[in-house]
């Protein structure tokens, strides 16, 4: 019956609730709510399939192990391979977060029927898809790699600035604002478009039809997760390396 | 029904602080909320697989080494075998060859005293021989002088 509605009324695809958020008041400050239940969501997973794998960890791996030892291995081998043998160890964390927090957000999004549960306002969608949780994740690599700079080589890190001449200062200087902008905005603007397109789809042709986007969807969520992590390892492997200029797109 | 649906989705739009780029405290939450996970996340997850990791490949490692240690160890046992088994056969066929020159050795001697004493024999016959000889040229000598003495006696009567 929704489903008619919305069909007769174009004007109201306000059905698909963009840019409507689940409100939550602490303090003066707004959150949005629905961000944080599927974050949450996110993060038990993560959390309980960690626990799973490590709770008996065997020098034959089987099972969970072995799969979160392949997850392991496929998030060093990103690292090492945009930051360098030498120095990827302390990132792992953090672009292996990045990268698994990302990943499941996005398939989260694409594989729970989270509209089951009904919201009084917005609706449960990947947390990837709040313009928040992007800006967040981006901020968080471009303090990760100011951090991995200044640590790495002190306040010659200014150099990379005026390098290869000072004539690039001003492009320098705006690329660190460009990173994060490009960064959160593909992520955000790749899941909301997903779903987007998925939500119209069901409105128009409930059956079948929308399944080949969807997939395209799930591999398309994959490779955000990828290119993010990979971007953010290439910027903090930059900022330690002081190559500036290349942008790895 | 349809009334109240359209009426909530203008209401929703006509709010001030909705859209789709509201960025209000969900974003410093949402990034320490992050870091909290990556904290976690290292605790219970890269720490422990990683040393898992490093644990195994290290015992790979010693592995590989104590095997190729073994290797080279057994490689050299056998090179070992090899020389004495080279250094046994040498010393076999110098025990064959010794052996096979006594043995050509002393069937030449044999040879040599078999042929020694054919050579006595034969020259022992050939002196009986000569000696046999001897005598009967003598007694024939002596026949003959006998003979001829007789021709000479009738000779003498006939014509005295």
């Amino acid at each position: 019956m929704a489903l008619g509605m919305v069909m007769f009324y174009p004007s109201t695809l306000a059905e698909l609730e963009v840019g409507q958020h689940l409100y939550w008041q602490v303090g003066n400050l707004k959150l949005h709510g629905q961000v944080f239940l599927t974050s949450w969501f996110v993060i038990g997973l993560l959390v309980l399939v960690s626990v799973l794998a490590t709770r008996n960890v065997q020098r034959v791996p089987s099972g969970l192990q072995n799969l979160m030892e392949y997850a392991l291995e496929f998030i060093r081998d990103l690292a090492k391979n945009q930051i360098g043998e030498k120095e990827y160890r302390p990132w792992v964390p953090f672009v292996g977060t990045l990268f698994l927090f990302i990943f499941v957000s996005n398939w989260s999004g694409a594989l729970v029927p989270w509209k089951l549960i009904h919201l009084p306002s917005g609706e449960l969608a990947a947390p990837t898809n709040d313009i928040n949780t992007t800006v967040a994740l981006a901020l968080l690599t471009s303090l990760a790699y100011f951090y991995a700079g200044f640590s790495n080589r002190g306040l010659g890190y200014f150099a990379k600035y005026i390098e290869p001449t000072p004539i690039l200062l001003p492009i320098n200087i705006l690329e660190d604002f460009t990173k994060p902008l490009s960064l959160s905005f593909r992520l955000f603007g790749n899941i909301l478009a997903d779903e987007l397109v998925v939500a119209v789809l069901v409105l128009l042709v409930p059956l079948f039809v929308p399944l080949p986007v969807m997939i395209l969807g799930l591999f398309t969520s994959a490779i955000q997760a990828l290119i993010f992590a990979t971007l953010a390892a290439a910027y903090i492997g930059e900022a330690i390396e002081g190559h500036g200029g290349e942008e790895h797109e | 029904m349809i009334h109240s649906v359209w009426f909530l989705a203008v209401e929703a739009a006509e709010e001030a602080s909705g859209g789709l780029f509201d960025l209000d405290a969900t974003l410093p939450l949402m990034a320490v909320q992050f870091v909290l996970l990556a904290v976690i996340l290292n605790a219970l997850f890269y720490k422990p697989l990683g040393n898992a990791i490093d644990e195994r490949d290290g015992y790979i490692r010693s592995n590989k080494v104590d095997a190729a240690e073994r290797l080279a160890k057994a490689e050299q046992i056998a090179k070992a075998y090899q020389q004495e088994l080279a250094e046994t056969r040498r010393q076999s066929q110098a025990v064959i060859a010794a052996a096979q020159e006594e043995a050509q050795k002393l069937a030449a001697q044999s040879i040599a005293e078999a042929q020694q004493e054919a050579q006595a024999q034969r020259e022992q016959v050939q002196r009986e021989l000569d000696e046999q000889k001897r005598q009967a040229m003598a007694t024939l000598e002596q026949q003959v002088d006998g003979l001829s003495r007789q021709i000479l006696d009738k000779l003498l009567s006939a014509a005295s």
